[in-house]
């Protein structure tokens, strides 16, 4: 147990016109049950105080410390040192817009895509609280909540190659938000709806089935199999359009 | 340095569960509303809530608001005012299928309805055996719930400062609130967030103890920036310690699990709850619960190498059961606690989790403060819904579940008022004194400019042990009056922190002195609220009070049934009485009795 840590980070402030970026090697003892959000937030405590990094809970579930440790994106609270070597690269995470260090702004771009994709449910009519519960299925519960565990953390995003190739692409985040609210008998919307969302390039049909998403999703969404239905669904739709033009051509 | 203004007909700071609930409500009315908030929404610490959302649907055995109220009075050990938890408890079938409607996908029984499973103090024919009323999705209710209401605001196009952090709370010599001060984190820019109404939702201050369940948000800003502005606090030596935090780790377990059929174990493998407990056992209150832990603890009967912790052994259930309705606790009891629980038990350990007392409050949200014969006159324009607020509904003790409870119906209760208020010309812009922003500027300078200071680690790290040792799950005489000295000293060194990073943007050295001198008065009202409470009651119990016909399990109702009002300005405490009276004639009031489980 008695390990040093070799702790390389990746420094740089881009609103400081000072500011080169590099990487900064720190090294640190290595504690029983240490995560790399006790062992940052230790570094920062003794040898680097200006040192930028996020979190909140601690526990992920908030999905605000995802960063790439040792090449792969994930969340630092849930990754224990012991699980990695001595040496330790830390980056910030790909594809979004860097703050400062290992910290990112996931927030605007979640922000953009859910007003772009209008990721709420689509009530048809204003909900009535009088009422009791709608009666849902549980199975088909469990499929929405299932769907519903994404944390927004932006792994999947850092994760994908269209993403990092192509600025708007909505993503396995955005996708399987479609698929959820695609599940959900509450939300009024129809396949027709969901294709002018994401039947496009920007959407379903940018997905290249490298299947990164998947591979490094923290919470393990079963994004490959839902991309795929979605890809069918939308394709089926796609086609619907296609020959509705040439009907009334 | 220049002060930018900005003006909106309502400012809310913190969009948490509570601060999301009263935005809707703001944005939905078509007020023009800025929410204030140190972290991206979803980020926010109702994210990490697991067990559920208390509501008397009655799915999956007989239920009513009646018992609900009960139990929750009888929670608060009677500290509680009744006409906020009969509204409360009424409210709840309400705001849960709201939620429903939101797209909350709580779990659902067999005949479609939203599931719900027991909790601790939760009770069908007051008290007689546990009852099913956690609405649940899964165990991470709170993100379920946090993202549902964000959802819902991203649709109402609700206006959000995002790391933008709340500084001090304005006044005019009138008292009225007019807003707040508030610097971007980006930028390290002060503005003034000028409005007609001002919605607290900032959460707790769990992180004044050193092993804490709350994250590093957690500062009590709304309630710290209130004190600074001579708003007292109520009853903050009511802390909730939650019985289960991982040992070490504290990250939280939830109450579900022993909901679920888990069960705590001594050393040797004893069901002990069933001797503090008769009736309830493991699903007792949560200060029950805590106490009977560490009585089993210091008595040497505690698990592992140091006896330090207890196990929480759900190995007798259903590995596909652990699976479908507790899958978030094994991820954490892997991650943290190294242990699989369809295997072996859990390692866990009572940790300081929520704030009962903060900012006073009637059941509408408004900030109510004494003046002259009147205990509870409204702050004009400023007001306080979720943990940083206290109704009081809690008490002296708050049950599981009753937290997201809280923050949906009085989000909700403090969005409504406002709208009406707003809607019926009550609220005004006043004009802004033209020392609005002088207390904020004069503690970044102090900031700025402090030489040969401590940094603020060492003396947050200060205050967090004082607090463990001096008012922890159990208190001592002793131990709080020299609390009180303890807390001073701290506070004194935090009035003299120096920070290692003085850059402007994004410098989180700076947000976290800030922060800790919020702490600091949530630290000082505790530890000075607790000393001077002379007896046991709920979350609070001291060796001095004794267990006897008058005062029983030491709670002393000729002398303390009231609530406790902890003034900052020279450490004042006064006391109100508690309201035991309902809002309506369709209850009886819950009458004081002895309490047991």
């Amino acid at each position: 147990m008695s390990r040093v840590l070799s702790i390389s980070i990746f420094r740089h402030n881009p609103r400081d016109p000072a500011s080169v970026p590099h990487m900064e090697t720190h090294e640190l003892a290595e504690a029983p049950g240490m995560t790399l959000f006790i062992a940052l937030n230790r570094l920062r405590e003794t040898v680097a105080p200006d040192l930028s990094f996020d979190f909140v809970c601690r526990a992920g579930v908030c999905g605000s410390c995802a960063m790439v440790i040792n090449g792969r994106p994930g969340l630092a609270c849930r990754t224990l040192t012991a699980a990695l070597p001595e040496h330790i690269s830390l980056h910030p995470l790909p594809g979004f817009a860097l703050i400062a260090d290992l910290s990112v702004d996931t927030g605007t771009w979640m922000r953009e895509l859910a007003e772009s994709l209008e990721t709420w449910v689509h009530l048809a009519a204003e909900p009535d609280i009088d009422l009791l519960e709608a009666p849902m299925e549980p199975k088909l519960a469990e499929e929405i909540y299932e769907l519903d565990r994404c944390i927004e953390c932006g792994c999947c995003i850092a994760a994908c190659g269209t993403a990092q190739m192509r600025p708007g692409f909505v993503g396995a985040v955005g996708l399987n938000k479609i698929a959820r609210f695609r599940l959900d008998p509450a939300d009024s919307r129809d396949d027709a709806d969901y294709f002018e969302l994401v039947g496009n390039d920007q959407g379903i049909f940018g997905c290249m089935s490298l299947m990164g998403c998947e591979d490094l999703c923290p919470k393990e969404l079963p994004l490959q199999t839902q991309l795929a239905w979605l890809r069918r669904g939308m394709a089926r739709q796609g086609l619907r359009g296609i020959f509705k033009k040439k009907d009334n051509e | 340095m220049k002060v930018a203004k900005r003006t909106f007909d309502a400012v809310i700071v913190g969009a948490g569960g509570a601060g999301l609930r009263a935005a809707l409500q703001l944005s939905e009315s078509g007020m023009k509303t800025a929410v204030l908030t140190k972290v991206f929404p979803t980020r926010s610490h109702t994210v990490a809530a697991q067990g559920g959302v208390a509501a008397s649907l009655g799915n999956s055995t007989e239920d009513n608001w009646h018992w609900h109220m009960y139990d929750t009075v009888k929670g608060s050990d009677w500290l509680g005012d009744q006409d906020a938890i009969e509204f409360m408890c009424k409210k709840a079938n309400e705001v849960v299928v709201e939620l429903e409607h939101y797209g909350m996908p709580f779990d659902r029984t067999d005949d479609g309805k939203i599931y719900q499973r027991p909790f601790g103090g939760h009770s069908m024919n007051y008290g007689q055996a546990p009852v099913m009323r956690s609405c649940a999705a899964a165990d991470r209710t709170g993100h379920a719930m946090l993202h549902a209401l964000y959802q819902r605001n991203v649709r109402a196009n609700t206006q959000f400062f995002v790391e933008w952090m709340a500084l001090d709370l304005i006044r005019d010599a009138d008292g009225d609130v007019l807003g707040v001060t508030a610097m971007e984190m980006e930028t390290g820019e002060v503005s003034i967030f000028h409005a007609k109404a001002t919605i607290f939702a900032t959460g707790g201050a769990g992180r004044i103890y050193f092993s804490s369940t709350n994250a590093f948000i957690n500062t009590g800003d709304g309630v710290g920036m209130a004190a600074r502005a001579g708003v007292p606090l109520e009853d903050m030596e009511f802390w909730q310690f939650h019985p289960t935090g991982v040992a070490g780790a504290g990250v939280l377990i939830t109450e579900g699990v022993r909901g679920e059929g888990g069960i705590l174990r001594n050393s040797s493998g004893e069901r002990f709850m069933e001797r503090y407990a008769p009736n309830l056992k493991d699903l007792a209150s949560r200060d029950v619960v805590s106490r009977a832990m560490t009585t089993e603890i210091n008595e040497g009967r505690g698990c592992g190498p140091d006896k330090d912790h207890v196990l929480l052994d759900i190995t007798h259930l259903a590995p596909e059961n652990i699976m479908k309705r507790l899958p978030g606790i094994r991820e954490i009891s892997i991650q943290f606690a190294g242990i699989d629980p369809i295997k072996a038990p859990i390692p866990v350990v009572p940790t300081c989790h929520y704030q009962m007392g903060g900012i006073p409050t009637n059941y509408k949200g408004q900030v109510v403060v004494p003046q002259g014969d009147n205990n509870n006159v409204p702050v004009r324009g400023f007001y306080a819904a979720g943990e940083c607020a206290c109704a009081s509904v809690h008490g002296a003790n708050r049950l599981g579940t009753n937290s997201l409870l809280d923050l949906l119906v009085f989000g909700k209760s403090a969005g409504e008022t406002v709208v009406e208020d707003f809607e019926a010309g009550n609220l005004s812009l006043k004009p802004l004194p033209d020392d609005a922003a002088d207390v904020s500027l004069a503690r970044l300078a102090r900031l700025e400019n402090q030489t040969n200071g401590e940094s603020v680690h060492e003396v947050r790290l200060a205050m967090q042990r004082t607090m463990q040792k001096h008012a922890g799950v159990f208190r001592f005489n002793d131990l709080l009056k020299e609390g009180v000295e303890a807390i001073k000293a701290v506070a004194e060194r935090a009035k003299n922190t120096e920070i290692g990073d003085k850059s402007k943007v994004w410098n989180t050295a700076r947000m976290e002195a800030l922060e800790l001198d919020n702490l600091i008065e949530v630290a000082k009202a505790t530890m000075i609220s607790a000393e001077a409470r002379k007896e046991s009651r709920g979350a609070h119990v001291r060796d001095d009070a004794l267990d006897n016909a008058e005062t029983p399990n030491g709670r002393d109702d000729a002398n303390w049934l009231k609530h406790t009002l902890w003034y900052s300005e020279g450490n004042r405490l006064a006391y109100k009485p508690v309201n035991l009276k309902p809002m309506s004639d369709d209850v009886e009031p819950i009458a004081l009795a002895k309490r047991t489980y």
